[in-house]
């Protein structure tokens, strides 16, 4: 076994990190439980306490939407509910991942691992996560029964591109607040902003017209591609291809910049 | 055979003030075409290791002095792949294993059975090779039933023999430490020693940093003395074996 530390292949080597990282997927996968675990630990509800705030949340949400915009609670509690827990994954990734590398100070300057292994427990982490959330939308389903349609299992093409979206974001965000400490803070307030910005909780049939900020809002076609099959609907096209841009663009401009600071983290922690 | 050659090995750190990291600085001096605040950015770049050579057989067991800040813990960790040099190489021949920080990853709310599974995956082991371990971590450690109980109920000694045990539960060629090695009470030092021996006989190449005379002339048979990132010193121990 020869291994040669160099200046010289580093940017090689940041791109087998990242596949060396994903092959650590049982190292990773432990991480992530036992991060939940430890969170919930001696709680009553344990991870269950995820879904009943979600729960209360998409609750309190509808009750105000139905009541201020006289709507209809059966279709606008599934509709609140997908949105919300869908943008719960994609803030949370996203908040979470811009802390990552800086949390985990003490494995990456002490332990030998690839580094992209703790985006891979991060993003696990969250989805596990999510499925506790996606109880609520289940039981919803089950009680208020809404017509599904064969565009339901259009969610199986959707996920996976709303993954690798928010994926790339999070490990940019990642890198980039490792060098920057401002940008956690940058993120937080922005992704405050755009929770309203993008119709999550409000629905843009309740516009006369839809907006600029709605039709040139990524996170509006990221979260449509996944809601709107929820709902057995159709995402429009244009949601597609805006998803598939971002995924492609996106996912080149991490892999460049990981090349670029790959052989910097472990200084900047 | 396990072998390190090191050539010309230069490690930089540039070293961040709180001010330098905030991206409103970097932008406010590219917007000043960095006349303004030239002065003003306080990223300092310290040669942590200075065109370093080095060979190592196998066989070596090398003990690391030098005073604090001389790049002893930089070369570890360039060794255990973690920091990139900017210039020069060390080529690694055999498996690596490091005792870096022992407490790094340990999770003190957690119990101990569920650290020595957690290190294990860090390790990269499966989870039955890491069963199959617990029970000599177990024995050794002579924590019994507490091994169910959060580790932050344990005592300072208990935590040591704890870590002790699990990082030196597995076999490397090459064996990388930093800041000495050893766990607990007087009645456990010599359990200890006994195991460090132990490992250390299997084990090809030893790097040992430590301020410690006594460590270097029981377990090292070569000291590297470094300052300021360059070697100044490199000469055998002849105590070694011997008792101090």
């Amino acid at each position: 076994m020869t291994k040669i530390i160099s200046a010289k292949h580093l940017a090689r080597e940041a791109i087998e990190d990242l596949w060396k990282g994903f092959m650590r997927y049982e190292a990773w996968s432990l991480l992530a439980l036992h991060d939940l675990r430890q969170k919930f630990r001696r709680s009553m509800l344990g991870p269950f306490w995820i879904t009943v705030s979600m729960a209360i949340l998409i609750g309190t949400l509808s009750l105000i939407t139905t009541t201020l915009l006289d709507r209809d609670p059966f279709e606008t509690l599934p509709y609140i509910a997908a949105g919300m827990i869908m943008w719960s994954l994609l803030v949370n990734c996203i908040t979470d991942g811009s802390t990552t590398f800086i949390d985990q100070e003490s494995y990456i300057r002490n332990i030998p691992l690839p580094i992209s292994i703790h985006i891979f427990q991060m993003l696990m982490r969250n989805v596990i996560m999510w499925s506790f959330n996606m109880i609520v939308f289940i039981c919803l389903l089950m009680i208020i029964r809404p017509p599904l349609s064969g565009n339901t299992f259009l969610f199986l093409l959707g996920l996976p591109l709303f993954l690798l979206n928010i994926g790339w974001i999070a490990f940019m965000a990642g890198i980039l607040s490792t060098r920057f400490r401002d940008i956690p803070q940058v993120i937080l307030s922005v992704i405050q902003v755009l929770f309203f910005l993008t119709p999550v909780f409000w629905s843009i049939s309740d516009l006369p017209s839809r907006p600029a900020f709605v039709t040139y809002n990524p996170l509006y076609h990221l979260l449509e591609v996944v809601r709107a099959p929820l709902l057995g609907l159709r995402p429009p096209l244009t949601s597609w291809a805006v998803c598939l841009v971002m995924a492609f663009f996106g996912t080149i401009a991490t892999i460049y910049l990981y090349r670029r600071a790959y052989a910097r983290i472990a200084y900047w922690v | 055979m396990a072998t390190i050659t090191i050539t010309d090995l230069t490690v930089d750190f540039a070293v961040f003030g709180s001010r330098a990291r905030s991206i409103k600085d970097t932008i406010m001096e590219q917007a000043a075409g960095g006349l303004v605040t030239a002065g003003s950015r306080d990223i300092v770049t310290v040669r942590a290791l200075d065109r370093l050579n080095l060979q190592i057989n196998d066989g070596d067991r090398i003990g690391l002095v030098g005073h604090n800040g001389s790049g002893k813990t930089t070369l570890l960790r360039v060794l255990a792949g973690i920091y990139k040099p900017v210039h020069g190489s060390a080529r690694i021949d055999g498996s690596v294993g490091t005792i870096l920080d022992p407490s790094a990853g340990i999770d003190f709310e957690a119990t101990g059975l569920d650290n020595i599974y957690l290190r294990g995956a860090i390790l990269g082991l499966r989870r039955k090779q890491v069963s199959r371990l617990i029970d000599g971590i177990a024995e050794f450690s002579e924590l019994g039933e507490f091994l169910h109980l959060p580790m932050k109920t344990y005592s300072t000694g208990m935590i040591a023999r704890l870590t002790f045990a699990m990082s030196t539960a597995i076999q490397n060629d090459i064996l990388l430490i930093d800041e000495g090695i050893g766990a607990g009470d007087a009645a456990f030092q010599d359990k200890a020693q006994q195991r460090i021996e132990g490992l250390f006989s299997q084990t090809s190449i030893i790097l040992l940093a430590s301020h410690s005379e006594e460590l270097l002339s029981r377990y090292c048979n070569r000291r590297i003395t470094l300052s300021q990132g360059t070697l100044i010193g490199d000469e055998p121990i002849t105590t070694h074996g011997q008792v101090v």
